[in-house]
């Protein structure tokens, strides 16, 4: 199947290099230039193969590689068939955002998908009609999964993660500390500091007495 | 006043004597995102002409654990309880959709025990995710009687899964290779009977509620999506079956079992208004119940004595590659995109949600609805927000 699609798209379009891949297991994909992802596209959805639903746009971040590779996951209703498209892009920086055009126009669902994938590995799509975050806040920077991500510091004045509710070292799971190894099981190795600038209310006047 | 031209009321409005000159403007209201009607925390932005809604923005976001980028740091088996936590109210699907995923790449085998008690809780849980839906929607409409009479039978089925797992909504039953826990004799035959009580039940619900005036009135004409646009949209579940489209994973791409079994696939057909309208997506939920039913009962007949656990290695490493797979929950089709690169945590797996793919659909759909029958649509489409927002 796979390879007749192949043939279809190299036939149809000019420099679109598509080539089937396949892991040691699992599902084979068609890899294709990022240049011509619209055309391909367009191809696929307006032919006898009648990919009429794009299911998911899944962006998946190879920092060793300098790229993100996006995968176009479609299929058809008609001919029961299911095809990973994929690009990739170069990796490119904070001003510089890996850019593809955008399928919403083939697609009316890409649109939330192309929201996602912009929102969570800050991939640009080219006329997008509304390229905006969709599960982060809108004033949220970075780009989550990527995997050098790090947290912003403070968000609205908010410290995101405050120190004394993150898990720390002693509570994680497996951690090899004193307690775990059954030295000693009092509830004192248990306890968590306190956060900064937190003073314990004095005793009142009742329970002195 | 654009929004007039656009979605044409301004030929049906009339003006009265001197209104031409008033200066009138839409109306921004916020539905949400703590309001009961949008089943969570799911904040619909109305532009609204007077009672008319023109434009519904849907804000999401608000239930977002990162589960995606939590996932990247878990071994395969610690991943399943996350996934009971998107659709909290059909996470045995959700496990079975994972599950199935590692294990074609892995290759496993797994008992036909096994395969049969997942039919069994996952069909339940069908059930249990729908009567769920009956009950909102109806409450969403006014009605309050019809829920607690839902919430019934779905205490027969929680209380079932406790006494399997341990837990009555997040069960972290489905395992990699088989199940958890064997199922006994004693629970089947419990189950053997609340199939018999509950077709009796269901027709006595779909008369309460399904033929009533008021909720035909409410729900007919009402939010349609046809066929074009379901397609369009990617929409998937009730919400492409009642659009009229026969489109079900169970029938067209079996997994697990599903191919020994006999049963139909409800689709909508316009009975009370047009074909797509809210009643529709409603009948085909009620209808999908009976046939969840019919599976239960086939797999009662079948099931057969066995180990409940294949086997699996201690440390699940998948191969390198990646895979896609589709299985059908209640709201629609749940797809795990997993890429592994040969170690054993997953390099990236994203969920394909369905609800995510019908919220989307709003914008679409909302222009021209009164707001009340904005809150019916949302209700018919029946999003979990634990699934939108992952």
């Amino acid at each position: 199947m796979h390879s007749e699609w192949v043939q279809f798209i190299n036939g149809k379009v000019n420099g679109a290099n598509a080539a089937t891949g396949v892991g040691e297991a699992g599902d084979s994909w068609i890899k294709v230039e990022a240049e011509k992802l619209f055309e391909v596209c367009e191809a696929l959805k307006n032919s006898s193969h009648d990919f009429n639903a794009l299911q998911v746009v899944s962006g998946v971040d190879y920092p060793a590689e300098q790229q993100i590779e996006v995968n176009y996951i479609l299929a058809s209703y008609t001919n029961n068939t299911e095809l990973i498209l994929k690009v990739r892009l170069p990796r490119g920086d904070e001003n510089k955002l890996p850019k593809v055009k955008s399928v919403v126009s083939l697609w009316s669902g890409a649109n939330f998908q192309e929201r996602e994938c912009y929102d969570m590995l800050g991939v640009h799509f080219e006329g997008h009609p509304d390229l905006r975050r969709v599960l982060c806040p809108y004033d949220w920077t970075g780009y989550p999964l990527r995997k050098d991500y790090v947290v912003q510091e403070k968000y609205l004045d908010m410290v995101v993660n405050p120190a004394h509710k993150m898990n720390a070292e002693e509570r994680r799971f497996g951690a090899e500390h004193e307690y775990i190894q059954g030295a000693s099981n009092s509830i004192e190795n248990y306890k968590v500091d306190p956060p900064p600038g937190y003073k314990a209310p004095a005793a009142s006047e009742e329970s002195k007495s | 006043m654009s929004a007039h031209s656009d979605h044409g009321h301004s030929e049906q409005k009339t003006v009265f004597l001197g209104e031409e000159k008033l200066k009138t403007d839409l109306l921004t209201v916020n539905m949400g995102p703590q309001h009961p009607a949008t089943h969570g925390v799911l904040r619909v932005e109305i532009k609204t002409d007077s009672e008319i809604v023109a434009e519904a923005i849907p804000h999401l976001g608000y239930l977002h654990r990162c589960m995606e980028k939590h996932c990247e740091n878990l071994d395969y088996r610690g991943v399943i309880p996350f996934t009971d936590r998107m659709d909290y109210l059909a996470a045995m699907n959700m496990e079975y959709g994972y599950v199935l995923a590692v294990e074609k790449m892995l290759k496993t085998e797994v008992p036909v025990r096994a395969e049969y008690i997942r039919t069994i809780v996952c069909e339940l849980q069908r059930i249990a995710s729908h009567l769920m839906f009956y009950g909102t929607y109806a409450i969403d409409l006014g009605a309050f009687s019809p829920f607690l009479y839902a919430f019934q039978d779905r205490e027969f089925i929680l209380r079932l899964f406790e006494e399997l797992s341990g837990a009555r909504l997040l069960y972290n039953y489905i395992w990699i290779g088989g199940v958890w826990n064997d199922i006994t004799d004693e629970q089947l035959q419990k189950i053997s009977k609340f199939c018999d009580t509950m077709d009796e039940n269901l027709k006595k619900y779909h008369t309460l509620v399904g033929e009533n005036k008021i909720f035909v009135s409410r729900t007919a004409h009402v939010g349609v999506i046809d066929t074009k646009m379901a397609f369009d949209f990617g929409a998937t579940g009730p919400v492409l079956r009642g659009s009229g489209f026969e489109w079900d994973l169970r029938k067209k791409r079996p997994y697990g079992l599903y191919s020994k079994f006999d049963f139909d696939v409800p689709v909508g057909t316009g009975e009370k208004g047009v074909l797509g309208d809210c009643w529709d997506r409603y009948s085909v939920r009620m209808r999908e119940m009976h046939e969840s039913l019919k599976i239960i009962r086939q797999c009662l007949a079948g099931i057969e004595a066995g180990p409940v656990m294949g086997k699996v290695s201690k440390i699940i490493k998948l191969p390198k590659g990646e895979i896609f797979l589709r299985t059908e929950c209640p709201r629609g089709e749940l797809g795990y995109h997993i890429v592994s690169d040969g170690t054993k945590k997953p390099y990236r797996l994203k969920v394909k949600s369905s609800c995510f793919t019908h919220v989307s659909m709003l914008p679409a759909v909302a222009p021209g609805l009164m707001i009340a029958d904005l809150v019916a649509t949302i209700g018919s489409i029946d999003i979990v927000l634990g699934e939108v927002d992952r």
